[in-house]
């Protein structure tokens, strides 16, 4: 369970988030809908602890991230906007690092790492260095080091974004699963037809404000539009910045 | 959010290790910590041994002098050669042969050389050297030694011929009194040593302090990084304890380098005893640590502040000068002391340094006031990166 509680953030004159408020639910995969530049980064990124709102809160299963970081991040797995690697470590060790960070050691470390590659199908190239890695490997490697550590909730920026065919419909599988074992899900997206395949409920924001939300027949019906995409057109209020 | 200091240094542990191997895989960072610091030992063996070498050879082999025109001076050159100056035969074309580096010096006595002398007016002589050439100018003082003692002998004899004392024409008698020791003299050849260290210091943990800072944000590494539950003070500990790392090898590469430069250089190659006591050299070793810790956490709070990875580079390639420099100025002139002086990180440590070099006492609390004031400068740039990375300014908020 994660939310967000009237969350202000401003970088200058820009005002990113204008009192967003919002809850993930256990158990389903939620997804965050918005054009580019409406603010779902930033949103995601007070929910992970790298940003500090200006005002308003952010939970993680009623963890306070600015009073409680480590006990809402240790209940968290991101995979962040940037998802940058260590170009001379392998995917393994990648996985092991993490693993340590959040406190996991010796057996169990070793065990979870191992499970974690084997879900995600990384053994074959497990071992060898990042660099050089195709783009499905990349967000493999960062899923997995997300996931080391069996976390209740999950967090993912874009998941999909660059991604090949065979490599988004393992992202997909991968939603499924964490959906499957009772895992609070939120990803984002500005991609409709993602959101529409693998979400229970969606929350549409834009201009740095949560415009609507709910499942996807509740949306269509409060837009009064037969298709999702138009529903998300007319929440919005513009096409602009859609991909 | 801390969870006590025992989770905070184990975390630390865990970057400490990550960032160890990353570094060691990476050529740039050994290339700094491995290479960089046998730069200083090598030039000071080097010119040891070319300065001393080409006096000995000066000195022991006597100067090999082409003269044009020796039949007009017979006297002059039989003075030279009393004064081991060989007199050889001339090459064709003296200023070209000396142009060229064929001979370093050649004497050319003109024809109307006796008549000039016998009249008792200035008889010309010329000396062709090249005084762009190092090699040469040894050969050249020495010529032009003997000519002046030639010179003055001949006046006196004159003078005496007059009825006149030679000892009018000396008013002044100097006496110089070299109070220098073996060590004070080594000393000013070690004088260099500090500053070299100092570089050390910042030059081997440079590639990692901007590596796990800047280049950490520019590879989009950071964000990751950032969203784990791990104190800030663990990540800055983790990543300074691994640029502090390859620093402490360079630190005792050079050290090691300059305690072997005597060992490969013996007293009867150098015509003097060049000695550096290990214990000095330990000595040494242990007074920089702090200031080690110290460099490391400014190359630290200073990279993650920069842009890019290029910008930190830049700036701490300056900005390692800045401690260095006042050994350079230490090394050329003596500096009369001042108490702040003795509490300024960097500086204090070389004013000891150079003192432990020449050999001379220092006191315990001397040391202990260098090392205590570099461990505050140390453990306040730490506070500040961390503060920095709790604030989030190292990620977007620039």
């Amino acid at each position: 369970m994660i939310a967000l509680e009237r969350v202000v953030k401003r970088f200058g004159e820009v005002e990113a988030l204008r009192g967003v408020s919002l809850s993930v639910p256990d158990g389903q995969v939620t997804g965050l809908l918005g054009p580019n530049g409406a603010g779902k980064t930033t949103a995601l990124r007070v929910l992970y602890g790298v940003v500090t709102p200006d005002s308003g809160r952010a939970t993680v299963d009623g963890h306070d991230l600015a009073t409680d970081r480590r006990a809402a991040q240790e209940r968290l797995g991101v995979l962040p906007h940037a998802q940058g690697l260590y170009p001379r470590l392998t995917a393994r060790e990648h996985v092991r690092y993490f693993a340590r960070l959040h406190g996991l050691e010796g057996a169990l470390l070793e065990r979870r790492t191992a499970e974690v590659l084997a879900a995600l199908e990384m053994e074959e190239f497990a071992d060898r260095r990042t660099e050089g890695f195709s783009q499905g490997q990349r967000v493999k490697v960062a899923l997995a080091r997300a996931l080391v550590h069996d976390p209740r909730n999950v967090v993912l920026d874009e998941p999909t974004n660059g991604l090949d065919v065979g490599a988004t419909r393992a992202v997909r599988a991968l939603l499924a699963r964490l959906r499957a074992e009772g895992r609070c899900v939120l990803f984002s997206s500005h991609v409709m037809q993602e959101v529409a395949m693998s979400c229970d409920r969606v929350i549409v924001i834009a201009r740095g404000e949560v415009v609507a939300q709910g499942t996807p027949d509740e949306l269509r019906a409060a837009t009064g539009k037969a298709s999702l995409e138009d529903a998300f057109v007319a929440a919005i209020g513009s096409e602009e910045g859609l991909g | 959010m801390s969870g006590g200091p025992g989770r905070v240094l184990s975390l630390a542990r865990a970057v400490l290790a990550k960032e160890l191997v990353d570094g060691l895989r990476d050529r740039r960072t050994l290339s700094m910590a491995l290479v960089f610091p046998l730069l200083g030992p090598l030039v000071l063996a080097a010119s040891f041994s070319l300065v001393s070498g080409e006096a000995r050879t000066a000195d022991e082999q006597g100067v090999k002098l082409p003269i044009a025109g020796a039949e007009h001076a017979p006297g002059l050159v039989a003075f030279l050669a009393e004064a081991g100056i060989a007199a050889e035969p001339p090459p064709a074309d003296p200023e070209g042969a000396v142009r060229r580096g064929d001979a370093e010096v050649v004497l050319v006595i003109p024809p109307g050389f006796g008549e000039e002398l016998r009249a008792g007016r200035p008889a010309p002589v010329r000396l062709v050297v090249d005084e762009s050439r190092r090699m040469a100018s040894h050969a050249s003082d020495r010529v032009h030694a003997v000519l002046a003692a030639w010179s003055a002998r001949t006046a006196g004899q004159r003078l005496v011929l007059r009825g006149v004392h030679p000892l009018v024409t000396t008013p002044l008698a100097v006496e110089t009194v070299d109070v220098s020791t073996p060590e004070s003299r080594a000393a000013l050849l070690f004088s260099v040593m500090p500053y070299f260290l100092v570089m050390a210091l910042f030059m081997g943990g440079m590639a990692v302090a901007i590596d796990t800072t800047a280049g950490e944000r520019e590879r989009h590494s950071l964000e990751p990084l950032l969203a784990n539950p791990v104190p800030r003070a663990a990540l800055v500990l983790g990543k300074t304890g691994a640029s502090s790392f390859f620093s402490l090898v360079a630190l005792a590469e050079t050290s090691l380098a300059f305690a072997l430069v005597p060992v490969l250089l013996p007293p009867e190659r150098l015509g003097f005893s060049l000695r550096l006591d290990p214990g000095v050299v330990a000595r040494i070793f242990v007074l920089a640590l702090p200031l080690l810790l110290a460099a490391n956490a400014l190359m630290i709070l200073v990279a993650s502040r920069a842009r890019t990875f290029r910008a930190a580079q830049t700036t701490l390639s300056f900005l390692m000068l800045v401690p260095a420099v006042p050994g350079f100025v230490l090394a050329m002139t003596p500096v009369k002391v001042q108490p702040w002086m003795q509490v300024l990180p960097a500086l204090a440590e070389q004013l000891v340094m150079v003192r432990l070099l020449r050999g001379e006492a220092v006191g315990a609390g001397d040391v202990l006031r260098a090392m205590a004031a570099s461990l505050v400068l140390a453990a306040v740039l730490l506070a500040v990166a961390v503060r920095d990375l709790e604030r989030g300014r190292v990620l977007f908020e620039r």
